[in-house]
This record gives C-alpha cells, sequence and structure tokens, in this order.
C-alpha cells in the first residue's frame, strides 16, 4: 500500500505527561540524570507521570471523515494534538501527508494582543501561505467570518462566538489536506454553525476530516467511522453509528452506576450485525404486499407515502441494554384502524406498542420510543413519564405490560428507518433504563412526496386565495 | 509549515532559523512596533521623539547641571550627551531584547500549545523590533550631531557593520534567556538588575581611560565594552573601529549563539510541560 493512500498513520502512539511540582523541576529533569548517570549515583526524576495515552493505532484514508468520541479526559485532546504537531509523541510514531489544519478547543493559536486583521496573516503565515496569497484571500476569510468591525479590534477583545467564528474562516481558506475539528463549533451560533457544517460536507469530497464532538448527532451525520477512547486506549472503532450508540450505551451505564444502579451493556459480541441485514432477514417472514391509501390532508392530491414495516424480531435484535428489572418482549407498529399489516402511510394515525414482563417488582416504569432515520439522527419520539407522572403504580414481578402510543405518522422521505424502543424507571431527568432496544423495529418509506426537511406534517388545508379586489375576467 | 529539525552541528543554523521564516519575523516584528504605540494620538512618532526627548534631558541633565565631560578634549553640552548617546543606544538595544526575552515563551503560551510555531524566531522579531528603535535613534543622533557640528562623520556608514558583529551576541542572549525563563521564574528579576549593571560598567557614561587599572579588566569583560567603543569611534570620533578586536568580538559571538541556540532547541520540548 502506498503511503499515500493515508492521509494520517498512527501507530503505537503513547503520550506520558510529565507533571512538575515547579518549572525548574523541569530544567533538572533535562541536565541532572545525565550528571547522576555520568558520577554513577542514583538517577532520580523530578515529576509524576500521567499516561494521557497508551499504545494508540489507526489509519486514516485520504478523504475519509472519522469521529472520535469519548469522555472528557478520555484522550482526545491529546490525541490531536500530536497529531496536530503541538505537542511530542513520548512513543510511537505518526504521518501525516498533506497540509494540517486543526481548530482546536477555544483559542486556536491566535495572539490575543494583536487584531483579527494581524491575526490572519499570521496564522496564514504559519499554515505556509505566503503574503502575496493571503492579501487575495484576506477579503474571503473575512465576509465568512462576518464579525464586522472587530476584525480591527485585538483579539483579547473577542467574544468566544467571533474568536471561533475567525479560526474557522481561516481554517476554511488555507488549502488544507487535512482538518481537524474540535468541539470548537458549538460555541458558535446557529447560522455560524450551520454554516460550517455546509463548509464541511463541501469539504468531505476533496479532504480528509477529523471530528471531535459531544454531540453524538453530529458524529454520525457527518462521519462514516468512529472511534471511541477512553482511558488513553482505543474502545471501538468501526462504523459511525454503531461506535456512537454503543458509546451512549455505555455513557448512560456509567451515570446509572455512579448512582449505584448496575446496567448491563450487551452487544459488543454482535456489533457487526447491522441494521440492513436485519431487516432482509424480517423480510423474508413478514413482507407484505403494500397497502396503499391516501395520505390524510392529502387526499384529493393523490401523493402517497406508503410505509412497510417489518416485523419486530427478539432474535435479531443487535444491541440492548438495561438494568434488567424489566424485559421488552414485542414491539410493534400497525395503523390504528387496527389492521395488522405490516404497510402503513405517512399521514396516518398509528398504534406503536410496546409489551413488557416485569423481570423484578417495578415501579412507576416509563415506556419510551424514537425514532430514527438511517444516519440515527432521532427525528421523534416520545415517552409516558409525563402522562402517569402523578400516578405511582408497581407492578409484581412477572406482570405482563403493555405501553400504546398513538399519533399520527408523519410524513417521511424515501429510506429506512428504525425504532428504539425502552423501559425505564425513575423520572424524566433522571432515570435508570430497564431495557433498552436499538433498532427494535425497521421501516421503509418506499414512495414519498417529502423533499424538504426530515420528516413531512400532513397539511390539512393548502390553498391560494387572491386578496386585492378582485376583477373577474370572462374570457 | 515546515517543522523540519534544524542541524544543531551547524554553525550556520541559527541564521537558517532567522531566513526560513523570514516574512514571519518581519511580520511579527513590524506587529511589534506598531502595536506598542496603538491607541496613542501620536502613534508611530512616539519611536522618534522618545530619543529626541531623551537626548534633551540627557543634555541638559549631564552638559548643563553636571557640567560632564566626556574627557578634556571634548567639553561642549551637547558633544557630551551626544557621545553618551552612542553608547547608550547600544546598552537599550541589548537591555529590550534580554529583558523581554525572559518571557518570550510564557508569554505566548498559544504559540507553544495551540499551533505548531517556530518559536526559535521570536529572539529574532525581537531583535528586528529593538533594531527599529536603534534605526530612529542613531538618526536623532547624526540629526543632532549635524546641528552641533555642522557635519557628520563618513564613519556613520560602518555602523551597521559594527552592529552586525553585536546581533549574533543579542541573538544568543535572548535565545538562552528565553529558554531558561521557562523554568527559572525568577530570571526576569536578576537580568533587569544586570542589564542595568552592564550599562555602568561600560564605557558608556565615562571613557575606558576613566577606571583605575585595576578594574579595567572587569570593564573588558562586559560584552557592551566593545561595540559601545566602535560605536562611539564610527559615529562620533569619525575614525574607524578597532578592527582587530572587533573581528575577535564578531568570532565569539557566533560562536556564542550557535551555543545558545542548541540550547534553546534542546530545551523546547520542555516547554509545553510546564508554560
Amino acid at each position: 500500500m502506498s503511503s499515500s493512500e493515508f492521509s494520517i498513520r498512527v501507530e503505537g502512539l503513547s503520550k506520558r505527561y510529565e507533571i512538575y511540582g515547579q518549572p525548574v523541576d523541569r530544567l533538572k529533569q533535562m541536565t541532572l540524570p545525565r550528571i547522576q548517570r555520568t558520577v554513577r549515583r542514583s538517577v532520580r526524576t523530578y515529576f509524576k507521570e500521567f499516561w494521557a495515552l497508551r499504545d494508540v493505532s489507526f489509519d486514516v484514508r485520504r478523504g475519509e471523515t472519522v469521529g472520535i468520541v469519548g469522555r472528557n479526559g478520555s484522550g482526545k485532546s491529546t490525541l490531536l494534538q500530536m497529531i496536530c504537531g503541538t505537542l511530542h509523541p513520548t512513543s510511537g510514531q505518526i504521518s501525516v501527508s498533506g497540509r494540517i489544519a486543526a481548530l482546536l478547543e477555544l483559542g486556536a493559536g491566535f495572539n490575543p494582543e494583536f487584531t483579527g486583521r494581524e491575526n490572519v496573516y499570521l496564522s496564514g503565515l504559519l499554515y505556509g501561505i505566503s503574503e502575496g496569497e493571503l492579501q487575495k484571500r484576506y477579503q474571503a476569510i473575512v465576509d465568512f467570518a462576518d464579525i464586522g468591525e472587530f476584525i480591527d479590534q485585538p483579539v483579547k477583545t473577542y467574544s468566544s462566538g467571533m474568536y471561533v467564528r475567525l479560526a474557522f474562516a481561516i481554517i476554511a481558506h488555507i488549502d488544507a489536506d487535512t482538518l481537524v475539528i474540535d468541539e470548537a463549533l458549538s460555541v458558535g451560533d446557529v447560522r455560524f454553525t450551520q454554516k460550517c457544517m455546509r463548509f464541511l460536507r463541501s469539504f468531505q469530497a476533496r479532504g480528509t476530516l477529523l471530528f471531535v464532538s459531544h454531540d453524538a448527532g453530529a458524529v454520525i451525520n457527518l462521519c462514516q467511522r468512529a472511534i471511541w477512547l477512553d482511558g488513553g486506549g482505543i474502545v471501538t472503532d468501526g462504523p459511525a453509528r454503531d461506535v456512537v450508540e454503543q458509546y451512549l450505551a455505555e455513557q448512560h451505564a456509567a451515570d446509572r452506576s455512579s448512582l449505584g444502579e448496575r446496567v448491563a451493556v450487551r452487544a459488543a459480541a454482535q456489533s457487526q450485525s447491522s441494521s440492513e441485514g436485519r431487516s432482509v432477514l424480517a423480510e423474508k417472514t413478514s413482507a407484505q404486499p403494500e397497502f396503499e391509501a391516501p395520505c390524510l390532508g392529502s387526499a384529493s392530491s393523490g401523493i402517497r407515502n406508503s410505509i412497510e414495516v417489518f416485523e419486530f424480531n427478539p432474535d435479531a435484535v443487535s444491541r440492548e441494554f438495561g438494568a434488567g428489572a424489566a424485559h421488552i418482549d414485542r414491539v410493534s407498529l400497525q395503523s390504528a384502524s387496527g389492521n395488522s399489516l405490516a404497510s402503513i402511510m405517512g399521514g396516518e394515525l398509528v398504534d406503536l406498542t410496546i409489551e413488557a414482563t416485569a423481570v423484578a417488582r417495578i415501579e412507576s416504569p416509563i415506556f419510551g420510543f424514537y425514532v430514527k432515520d438511517r444516519l440515527g439522527q432521532q427525528l421523534f419520539g416520545d415517552n409516558s413519564y409525563l402522562i402517569y407522572r402523578d400516578k405511582k403504580n408497581a407492578f409484581d414481578k412477572g406482570s405482563k405490560l403493555r405501553a400504546r402510543f398513538r399519533f399520527r405518522m408523519p410524513i417521511l422521505a424515501i429510506g429506512s428507518y428504525t425504532v428504539d424502543a425502552a423501559v425505564a424507571t425513575g423520572t424524566q431527568d433522571d432515570h435508570t433504563q430497564q431495557h433498552w432496544i436499538r433498532d427494535a423495529l425497521v421501516f421503509k418509506a418506499t414512495e414519498s412526496s417529502m423533499r424538504h426537511g426530515l420528516v413531512g406534517v400532513p397539511m390539512q388545508e393548502i390553498e391560494i386565495e387572491r386578496l386585492d379586489a378582485v376583477h373577474e375576467i370572462h374570457g | 509549515m515546515s517543522t523540519t529539525a534544524y542541524r544543531l552541528v551547524d554553525p550556520l543554523s541559527p541564521y537558517r532559523a532567522l531566513f526560513r521564516h523570514f516574512t514571519l519575523v518581519v511580520q511579527m516584528a513590524r506587529r511589534d512596533v506598531i502595536g506598542r504605540y496603538r491607541g496613542s494620538f501620536a502613534g508611530l512618532f512616539w519611536s522618534f521623539f522618545n530619543p529626541l526627548l531623551m537626548l534633551v534631558i540627557y543634555t541638559f541633565v549631564f552638559g548643563v547641571i553636571f557640567k560632564s565631560r566626556w574627557n578634556a578634549q571634548v567639553t561642549g553640552h551637547f558633544q557630551y550627551a551626544i557621545v553618551l548617546f552612542a553608547g547608550l543606544n547600544i546598552n537599550t538595544l541589548f537591555a529590550e531584547c534580554a529583558n523581554r526575552s525572559t518571557t518570550l515563551i510564557i508569554e505566548n503560551t498559544n504559540f507553544v500549545k495551540r499551533v505548531v510555531f517556530p518559536l526559535e524566531t521570536l529572539a529574532w522579531s525581537t531583535i528586528g523590533s529593538a533594531l527599529f528603535h536603534l534605526l530612529v535613534s542613531t538618526l536623532v543622533l547624526l540629526l543632532m550631531s549635524f546641528l552641533v557640528n555642522w557635519r557628520i562623520p563618513w564613519t556613520f556608514l560602518l555602523f551597521p557593520v559594527v552592529v552586525c558583529c553585536f546581533l549574533p551576541f543579542v541573538a544568543g542572549m535572548a535565545w538562552l534567556l528565553a529558554s531558561l525563563g521557562v523554568f527559572l521564574r525568577d530570571l526576569k528579576q536578576v537580568v533587569g538588575i544586570v542589564t542595568t549593571a552592564l550599562l555602568f560598567f561600560a564605557p558608556i557614561l565615562y571613557p575606558k581611560e576613566m577606571v583605575p587599572a585595576q578594574y579595567r579588566l572587569l570593564m573588558d569583560l562586559n560584552p557592551l565594552t566593545v561595540i559601545a567603543e566602535a560605536s562611539q569611534d564610527v559615529l562620533v570620533w569619525g575614525q574607524q573601529p578597532q578592527w582587530a578586536e572587533l573581528a575577535v568580538y564578531a568570532a565569539v559571538s557566533c560562536l556564542f549563539a550557535w551555543l545558545a541556540f542548541a540550547w534553546f532547541e534542546r530545551t523546547r520540548k520542555g516547554f509545553a510541560d510546564v508554560v
């Protein structure tokens, strides 16, 4: 394999931070052990060590977009800093081909005393862009940052939003081959974040992108692949959606265990079974001829949105987790008219039912679901908490429960969708997942009138009226 | 940006650092000069007024009040001020660079931790900004000299040569202090005192001949002595500098710069751990 096939190669990378009580100890560490060795005295170390990263290896192909997830302190920033060359690895190799530009945390390399304009030139020079070229691009950078007259003020007077605007504008204009974006985008306002996302999407077509974010949705949305770091090592490296969901499940378990509850995470063994594979399996047993009926609200237009539902198959559940006091036995989606058909229509009233068994005695269970699109983005969902908030109810071990959600199915764009179903106990803000099944149901929208947005809402009426004085012209 | 390490065995490595990043050095120095007077009404004119006002004060205090004379031959009020100024500018250049170097790295944490920055060029840009002030001060000196004597010695053309012999030493000092300043935070205070001491132990306020013979050696060890005298030679007395002395100085100066640069490059890995 030629080295140019990879943008970033990381092999056996480790970083040990040396923590010094006083700056002068660092100087001693650089000089004294050498002297101690020559005079055959015992060699002292003058620091406490902290391993931020241990033996991490991965490759990133040219043009790939890789997300990096992990808790605070898991080594993400250390890894990125070493890739960008601002930190020296303690051991291991990094090779980066082409020009790499980074937006690391807040304040990427700006000199706070310099004005925005001076920082643009300074950063540009550091990235190896000539002064003449910078003059040509300056206006484009300023337009992108869109911070008005602040461009001629010292950067120390900037708000964090302005800071990141300018930093992003610069790295967007220096012809980087690889971009490293670290959480920084969360500081910008919605309009700017969208502008950055648009830029990143167009950048994906020509360059390599490393993206770190706590926003699971953004990672799933933008990245094909994700790496989960924890405690300085790689936990999983695989398709973004799988890795992120596994990470979130683990996070939930960790949250609860800090409160003294155990939540088991099952799945790693089956992490390769993709949702596509399962839906094919289910299709054989339950695919039905499409049931077509006009959309409510647009009945007369004849536009249809037919949705094919694949039956819940407990044996094919790829990933589930939970404390285990309740177990979901069945999840189904059918039209509210009671037809137990495998196909429903966008705009139609539907029933989503979740049946569960109490494995132990449970109090005030909350049933909930999420409908997600192909990328794993949560489109909508709800739970039973608010409705049952004031009714304390407990169920003995062995009780069978059924929760039913009746709602009008939105109009969905063509594609496949999945439903996560869950039973939890506690409250909206503080709950323990007893059983969560990822992708419990799969359904496909095979025809659609939807063109824009994530989901469509069935229109009750659409009409055009003329408001000014009406001169009726009779031909 | 190229981050290729320098070959430290190469005695020219300190100057490669300058030429490899020349645009950056010039940018940083220019920013520094302009930034100093930013927001003030007269702006850049201060870099001209400043030395001019200082020269007026020296003339009045040392010439009119103390009635100082450089030596038996040079007696005028203005004459003393001009000689003083020629030497003082050298000390100012050195003191400015040395004092700023001790905090050069600590004050630019972003350049250490956030970006891949050629830190070694910070010394050069500090010198660049100090050189600009030296240039302005020297112009003021020559102007004054012209107004007083109605002539300017042609030897002032040799002044850049004298300065060039001095610069490697200043750069070396900058690298050494910048590196040590990261680890020894008391250094800033010490350097402040030392630069003042060097002013008083150099033939700047008085000629070398006034120093008792047993203390001459002390003065000869002062790294400013040779350059201060050479400056007075070319800018005031209109004579050529002591070339042999200057050549030795230049050689030692370059050797020092080389060693200090190597030290800086070797220790820079430790900066990120403690800033």
